[in-house]
């Protein structure tokens, strides 16, 4: 006569009291390699005109390398900013707020950055010159 | 008057569920966080006093100090290619917003090289917003 044997049934838990450890360091690590990071930059609306259509009012900031130029006259970038504000640019219509950037093909990008920075601080918007179309 | 002293039992700290609250920390990080797309791609950024926070676009062409255009982090053939991947993906787009591209430029470039580039976003109908660091120094 087959008898039935009753097996004991074991208990079977999974061993949670490490989980804690594992979660904290996964959390540690997640700081150590994160870099917070915050974007920084400016919005540049872009409109070109040509050297010809150009108004002569339209002020204009003349960049070759380094060397920054206003009515002609070389001025340091804290120069360029204290003549963007004397402008008093966001009082006027936005028409009227174009200031041309007239820049040679070597001006490193460093430099036209921070001329367009300035402008667009000032409340202007940066127009772009470009050679007269042949 | 006797006082009977009452009998304290062992302090424990309640600690089962200190894995959930770690793990949901985890779970907080990770979905706020951004995951650089461009960590790959070797440029320094320019510098100015003048720069505000910007919003994270969807999208952002990278110029490596080699010329190199990049969209969201893959390397394109040249500025063509930049126009044409941009128009496709800012179709049906009509919010100003939604149109915003991060340029990303190395300060090294030459304006000859990186206008190109600015063009195409402008003429692929997005709005170029100039990344750069913000100058802490004089």
């Amino acid at each position: 006569m087959p008898f039935k044997v009753r097996r004991r049934k074991r208990e079977s838990a999974v061993p949670t009291d490490s989980m804690s450890d594992i979660a904290f360091l996964l959390i540690i690590f997640f700081i150590l390699t994160t870099s917070i990071r915050k974007l920084t930059g400016f919005k540049t609306d872009l409109p070109t005109a040509d050297k010809s259509v150009a108004s002569q009012k339209t002020p204009t900031v003349q960049l070759n390398g380094g060397q920054v130029r206003w009515d002609d006259k070389v001025i340091s970038f804290a120069e360029l900013k204290q003549k963007l504000g004397d402008l008093k640019l966001g009082s006027k219509p936005k028409g009227e707020r174009v200031v041309l950037l007239d820049s040679g093909p070597d001006v490193a990008y460093q430099n036209y950055f921070e001329v367009m920075a300035m402008i667009t601080s000032a409340n202007g918007v940066v127009g772009i010159l470009e050679e007269e179309k042949k | 008057m006797i006082l009977k002293r009452k009998r304290r039992g062992p302090v424990t700290l309640p600690t089962a569920s200190m894995g959930d609250i770690a793990f949901l920390l985890i779970i907080f990080f990770m979905v706020c966080s951004n995951f650089a797309k461009e960590s790959n791609i070797k440029y320094k950024p320019p510098e100015a006093k003048e720069v505000d926070a910007v919003r994270d676009a969807g999208m952002s062409v990278v110029m490596d100090a080699d010329g190199k255009i990049y969209l969201n982090g893959h390397e394109l053939d040249g500025v063509d290619s930049l126009k044409t991947e941009l128009e496709g993906m800012l179709k049906g787009k009509t919010n100003d917003t939604m149109r915003e591209v991060l340029f990303k430029c190395d300060l090294s470039v030459m304006r000859k090289v990186f206008e190109p580039a600015l063009g195409a976003i402008v003429a692929a109908g997005g709005t170029a917003v100039a990344v750069g660091d913000k100058r802490k120094r004089d």
